[in-house]
């Protein structure tokens, strides 16, 4: 007891202790919105899933080597060699499909409840940056393992580049730090991963979250109508938001070690330079926009292309400023919801399309080919000439 | 304060503080910036021998590093040709099928014919040829 007096002590005598513990306390119990309940977790759920790959980041890279030679062997082995390696880098492969589901779910409810209404406009633009950084922080760490998908994914993409107007190749020659997809890609795409995009993260957040706290929590009042909240109708965060995100860190660790176990991150084949395997696909999140992409061919099709697969950024970054209306309550905004849930539908569409494109699937007994644009066409058996022949003959 | 000629001595430490800073910087970031930017290596043209090449029965073909280019390499019955294997579509790397007489693109189903033209898929252009040079019974592709 004297010990810990003591300790206090050291401390008060050299600044006013007093100050911070009030504010930590402050912000402990702080009452948020009586309606705040189970949809509100999912922006902790991305912290929580952060904090996640941070350290389980922080662990591969003891072992992990970021050079073509080296960096399928290191994976190798993270996963064979070294004690628990291979759940750290599953938890860190299904944690990073998470992160974003989390990030997705987060916007999500934020868009359907009108919280990014004023004054809550800055917090959903950072919200939006931090959902950019997440996704290209997929984009980066899927190079890392430098197995064939990911070198030819990254190819693939980094081509897309190209198709930017002006600064196109420019563009593409700097992702990839020359012409190709090289080890000089793997360095940059390492250090974005693993120092640039971190920091840039735990900014964002840190600036998410001040103005989540100043603003408090949105309620479904419409804008400039909102009543002072009274203390006493409020939920304290602490202990009754933090238990139900409790709740959900628990469950979170569940998930992610039963996705680990059973359904395991392949290491895949070397990355080779001179050879593309069959069946290049993007990450899931990545998918509606590169079936959208495939549309737009031709000349000017692919700067199309690239500036309508840009819209729907731009349109999420500039939505509370485009949307006006006073009200949140869904029901009272019937436009911005039809708007949201076709979007929501349309990105599904182009995802699950792009999924199937050129493969071969059976639907109430009957096999169709799916092609590039997503058209199914029905495989007549035997002698077929309307199916087209995507395999390649091995020379 | 108040006398007239103080404003203007003000605006202008002002506008020098402001210029020297924006200088340093500049000074600073500049370097940074080309820093990033990636050096060129080899460069030029690059030539690379086809190891094995006269082994190569007719319609058989052959990928090789060219800097860093990878290039198909075909014989055909009237001798060698090359082309960029990189499609122009996205960049896959493209196989030659002997039966079908075709450059065949693994990622979105393009082919291309024996010329490099594109007979269907998405690419916007043709492959780029590279120069095959026969030198006695060797034979050398080459990159501008
Ligand atoms: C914040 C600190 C982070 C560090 C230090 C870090 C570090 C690393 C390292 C060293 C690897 C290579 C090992 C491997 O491939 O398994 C890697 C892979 C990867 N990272 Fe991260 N990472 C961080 C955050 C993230 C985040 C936030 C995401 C996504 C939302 C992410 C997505 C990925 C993906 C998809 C891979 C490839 C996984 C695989 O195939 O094994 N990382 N990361
Ligand atoms: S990259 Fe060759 S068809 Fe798309």
């Amino acid at each position: 007891m004297s010990v810990i007096k003591k300790i206090q002590g050291f401390f008060d005598s050299r600044f006013d202790t007093d100050t911070v513990a009030h504010f930590v306390d402050k912000q402990a119990h702080k009452r948020l919105p009586p309606h705040t309940g189970w949809f509100h977790v999912f922006g902790s759920l991305s912290l929580l899933l952060f904090i996640s790959q941070t350290i389980t980041g922080i662990l591969l890279l003891i072992y992990y080597r970021p050079t073509p030679d080296e960096a399928h062997k290191s994976i190798q082995y993270i996963t064979g060699e070294v004690q628990f390696g291979w759940l750290y880098r599953q938890i860190h492969a299904w944690g990073a499909t998470l992160m974003i589901v989390g990030v997705l779910l987060h916007m999500i409810r934020t868009f359907f409840s009108g919280a990014y209404k004023k004054p809550r406009e800055l917090t959903w633009v950072t919200g939006v940056v931090l959902f950019v950084v997440t996704i290209t922080f997929g984009f980066t760490g899927y190079l890392l393992p430098w197995n064939q998908i990911a070198f030819w994914a990254t190819t693939v993409g980094t081509e897309s580049a190209n198709k930017v107007p002006v600064i196109g190749s420019w563009l593409q020659y700097f992702l990839r730090g020359g012409e190709a997809v090289t080890g000089e890609t793997l360095s940059r795409f390492f250090v974005v991963h693993v120092i640039i995009l971190p920091w840039i993260l735990t900014g964002m957040i840190g600036i998410h979250l001040v103005l989540m706290r100043v603003n408090n929590l949105a309620t479904f009042e419409a804008v400039g109508e909102e009543e002072p909240l009274e203390p006493k109708h409020g939920i304290p965060f602490f202990p009754v938001h933090v238990a139900k995100e409790g709740a959900v860190a628990i469950l979170l660790l569940a998930v992610l070690v039963t996705l680990s176990v059973v359904s395991p991150w392949e290491i895949g084949e070397p990355a080779d330079a001179l050879s593309t395997p069959a069946h290049i696909k993007p990450e899931w999140y990545f998918l509606p926009s590169y079936q959208l992409l495939k549309y737009f061919e031709g000349p000017y099709g692919a700067i199309i292309g690239i500036i309508i697969c840009s819209l729907p950024f731009l349109l999420l970054l500039l939505w509370p400023f485009l949307d006006r209306g006073k009200e949140r309550r869904p029901r009272k905004r019937p436009i911005a919801v039809a708007f949201g849930l076709f979007a929501l539908l349309a990105a599904v569409f182009l995802g699950v399309l792009g999924h199937y494109s050129e493969t071969n699937i059976t639907l109430f007994g009957k096999a169709y080919h799916i092609d590039l644009l997503g058209k199914p066409h029905l495989i007549v058996p035997a002698d077929s000439t309307d199916t087209p022949n995507t395999e390649a003959l091995s020379h | 304060m108040s006398k007239p000629n103080s404003p203007t001595r003000r605006g202008f430490l002002d506008f020098l503080i402001a210029a020297c800073s924006a200088i340093t910087t500049a000074a600073l970031a500049i370097p940074g910036v080309l820093y990033l930017w990636p050096a060129a290596k080899g460069g030029g043209s690059q030539k690379v021998e086809v190891e094995g090449a006269k082994s190569m029965a007719i319609g058989q073909s052959k990928t090789v590093q060219v800097g860093s280019l990878a290039v198909i390499v075909v014989k055909q019955r009237s001798g060698f040709c090359a082309f960029s294997a990189v499609c122009t579509h996205l960049g896959c790397l493209v196989k030659w099928d002997t039966g079908k007489k075709q450059f065949l693109c693994p990622c979105h189903a393009a082919a291309f014919d024996e010329k490099g033209k594109v007979v269907s898929g998405p690419p916007p252009a043709p492959l780029v040829e590279v120069s095959v040079k026969e030198v006695g019974d060797k034979i050398f592709v080459s990159t501008a």
